[in-house]
């Protein structure tokens, strides 16, 4: 019950930036939906650290609990998102994904893992801390590159209706991209190279066949391929708007099909 | 009966005068200062503000007493016009009591602008009404009507931009292209701006661009010494016309409005600016007709291409927009101009509510002591009882007509209840004791939607 609490919050978030999509932002700043916001990320803090408390285990194995605290990690990239005035609205696109995850979870039931507590060291919760971070990193360059598109078309239509009035800029779109883009690729290798690290020292190696490895190492390949599609030329904002789209579309597609498929209790997320 | 505030609105607007009349009747701080000084001197104006900004000239009074105002008014105007090609009465109009009051809410709300919603007129009517207040005549100009009134009409001017979408986006040619501009780059500070030919209105879309932040201007044409005179009016650089494609390449912004009968900016020539495509967004403004940019270049990757059909289009699509609020605005500055008029007549009712205690209290202590005289053989506690049952009867009979008197006057229902009560109590002589301070001028003010044949109404105006 206390899980359902964010996910509510996140949601009422969401309707908050929809409904000022709908009714026309004003001039004034959107104090309401950041307000709740911040409800549900404080909510979702308590929410998490009432399971630690209960189980004695931080909530990052199994599917529910690790899938709470990735949508968590979304919260605070929010939060980070929101204190950037500019930049504030991008949250409009990447709420529903926050949504989603934490309903996911709540969904899945946010127990505790059945497997060993021997991962829970603190090398551990970096590499996963750090993996969280760059797949919200990916997230937030997804939806700042989808709104991107949208106002790039309202400009090119030369429709200046809602959308147009209400998205940030178009280099403002960009510069969320390029941020999202290369925290979530730094993260996400920082992340890679502490689990091969462990990998080695523990297990002898890395299991190229676990399905975690595989997702793993296909996000690193499509976000490093979304960062090439970046590089200096003519369309690069544009380009790189829409890879970040597709690749971050792929990352959560490949994932959906490696959990229906290979995944079981024991898997990660 | 709702009796009339003695206030009083004279000048002229964009509806009544054409702008060679109105520039004539811009008035200077300097000039305002003086014209309010010798209407009060010589018209029984106690309270006074101008506003002149480009699309009105208005002088708002209290109390204004048509009789001594109006040729003081057209004379001091007069003068200041000069010789018209018609008399001043043509373009003159005027407002009465309730009137001025929905009039100036509107002008603050921006209903009554050429450009409907525009906020510029609030700050012209904040700064027309600090500057009454600050002329150093005793009592000051903005008095206490002027001072509630325009507070409450820079009041209502926020709410009307805040609770409606009088204000919502920008309205003129020249904001879009700011807008756009904002839309796509964000801040517009380091923005190079190149500009080929330009008219008012491109000149006027180069001023907002550079208010916003543009800093590095440049500006190509044909004819070097027309770009050099151009550069010099829009603080830019002159850029030698066959060096275009070189300023092209460097440019975020490109706004042409050149008379050339053909494009100037074609396939090849943006071909040779940007022989990889263009890199960031450019946003180009082509304001020419015919136009000076060849339209297909719109379509190429981050590039941004309106004409003036498309910003017309988008200005006229926001004036809907802005026009579909109107009816609120208009219930809104109802609401308030009832709020003031409550006001004001709630200013009237404490004199007339003082006077009906003094009245009671006389007549309580006359009859008090012709009793008291009759009583001698009473001990002095119970003359005492008797004195204070006096009182207390007294009060709980005027209770009752004193609250519900300012209860109706709070609820903007009462002048006509206060006209009763100083019948009922003979208090009319009070009116005439307070002069015109605080009662309507006499005699009282013409309607306004009469014809006067001195000038037009502003309803004649529209």
């Amino acid at each position: 019950m206390i899980h359902l609490i964010p996910l509510l919050l996140y949601a009422a978030a969401l309707g908050l930036w929809v409904r000022e999509l709908v009714q026309g932002p004003t001039d004034r700043s959107s104090l309401a939906p950041v307000i709740m916001t911040v409800a549900a990320v404080v909510a979702h803090l308590v929410a998490l650290g009432d399971f630690r408390m209960r189980y004695g285990e931080l909530p990052l194995v199994g599917p529910g609990a690790a899938l709470s605290s990735l949508a968590f990690v979304g919260g605070l990239v929010l939060l980070v998102t929101l204190a950037l005035r500019e930049a504030a609205r991008v949250a409009i696109g990447l709420l529903p994904f926050v949504v989603v995850v934490q309903g996911a979870a709540v969904i899945l039931g946010i127990q505790p893992s059945p497997e060993a507590l021997d991962l829970q060291g603190a090398g551990f919760v970096l590499h996963v801390g750090l993996a969280f971070l760059g797949y919200q990193g990916f997230a937030v360059a997804s939806a700042a590159g989808f709104l991107y598109l949208v106002q790039h078309h309202e400009l090119k239509a030369k429709r200046l209706g809602r959308f147009f009035r209400f998205l940030p800029p178009l280099t403002t779109l960009n510069r969320m991209v390029r941020i999202g883009l290369w925290t979530g690729f730094s993260s996400l290798s920082l992340a890679l190279v502490l689990a091969w690290r462990w990998s080695v020292e523990y297990r002898g190696g890395v299991e190229a066949g676990d399905p975690k490895v595989v997702w793993a190492l296909l996000s690193w390949i499509v976000l490093a391929s979304v960062l090439i599609s970046r590089v200096p030329s003519a369309r690069r904002d544009y380009r790189g708007a829409i890879a970040s789209v597709a690749g971050f579309t792929v990352v959560v597609v490949t994932y959906l099909v490696l959990r229906l498929t290979v995944g079981g209790e024991g898997f990660f997320l | 009966m709702q009796p009339r505030m003695p206030l009083a609105l004279v000048g002229v607007s964009h509806h009544t005068a054409p702008v060679d009349v109105r520039e004539r009747l811009a008035f200077t701080p300097d000039e305002a200062e003086r014209v309010l000084a010798t209407l009060r001197e010589h018209a029984g104006v106690r309270e006074a503000v101008l506003l002149s900004t480009c699309n009105r000239t208005e002088v708002y009074l209290f109390p204004g007493v048509r009789e001594r105002l109006i040729p003081a008014i057209t004379e001091l105007l007069g003068r200041k016009a000069g010789k018209l090609e018609r008399g001043l009465d043509d373009y003159l109009f005027e407002q009465w009591g309730d009137g001025v009051v929905r009039h100036l809410f509107q002008v603050c709300s921006g209903l009554d602008s050429l450009v409907i919603g525009e906020a510029e007129i609030q700050g012209q009517v904040r700064e027309a009404y600090e500057r009454a207040g600050a002329i150093g005549v005793d009592p000051p100009l903005a008095g206490p009507v002027m001072n509630r009134l325009f507070q409450m009409a820079l009041s209502v001017g926020g709410q009307v931009r805040s609770r409606t979408s009088i204000g919502e986006g920008a309205a003129s040619v020249a904001s879009v292209s700011v807008e756009l501009a904002r839309k796509i780059f964000g801040t517009l500070r380091g923005k190079r701006v190149l500009i080929l030919g330009a008219g008012q209105t491109g000149e006027l879309i180069v001023d907002a661009l550079r208010r916003d932040g543009a800093e590095s201007i440049v500006v190509a044409n044909r004819t070097h010494d027309r770009a050099v005179e151009l550069a010099r009016r829009v603080r830019g650089e002159a850029l030698a016309f066959d060096r275009l494609s070189e300023g092209l390449a460097r440019a975020d912004i490109v706004l042409s409005a050149t008379a050339a009968p053909g494009p100037i900016v074609t396939g090849e020539l943006f071909a040779e600016a940007f022989p990889g495509g263009v890199g960031g967004p450019l946003l180009m403004i082509d304001i020419a007709i015919p136009r000076d940019i060849e339209p297909a270049l719109g379509s190429a990757s981050g590039v941004f291409l309106y004409n003036v059909d498309d910003l017309r289009r988008i200005v006229d699509d926001r004036v809907r927009v802005r026009e579909g609020a109107l009816p609120e605005a208009d219930r809104l500055i109802r609401a308030q101009a009832r709020e003031f008029s409550s006001w004001y007549a709630s200013l009237e009712v404490v004199p007339v509510i003082r006077k009906m205690r003094e009245q009671g209290e006389m007549l309580r202590k006359t009859e008090l002591d012709r009793l008291l005289r009759g009583l001698q053989h009473l001990a002095d506690d119970d003359l005492e009882k008797v004195e204070e049952f006096s009182r207390r009867l007294m009060n709980k009979l005027l209770h009752e007509p004193t609250a519900r008197l300012r209860n109706e006057m709070d609820h903007g229902e009462g002048p006509g209840m206060l006209e009763a009560v100083r019948f009922l109590y003979g208090l009319e002589t009070e009116r005439r004791e307070r002069g015109v301070r605080m009662t309507r001028p006499s005699p009282d003010p013409v309607d306004r939607n009469k014809p006067l044949g001195w000038g037009r109404t502003k309803e004649e105006g529209r």
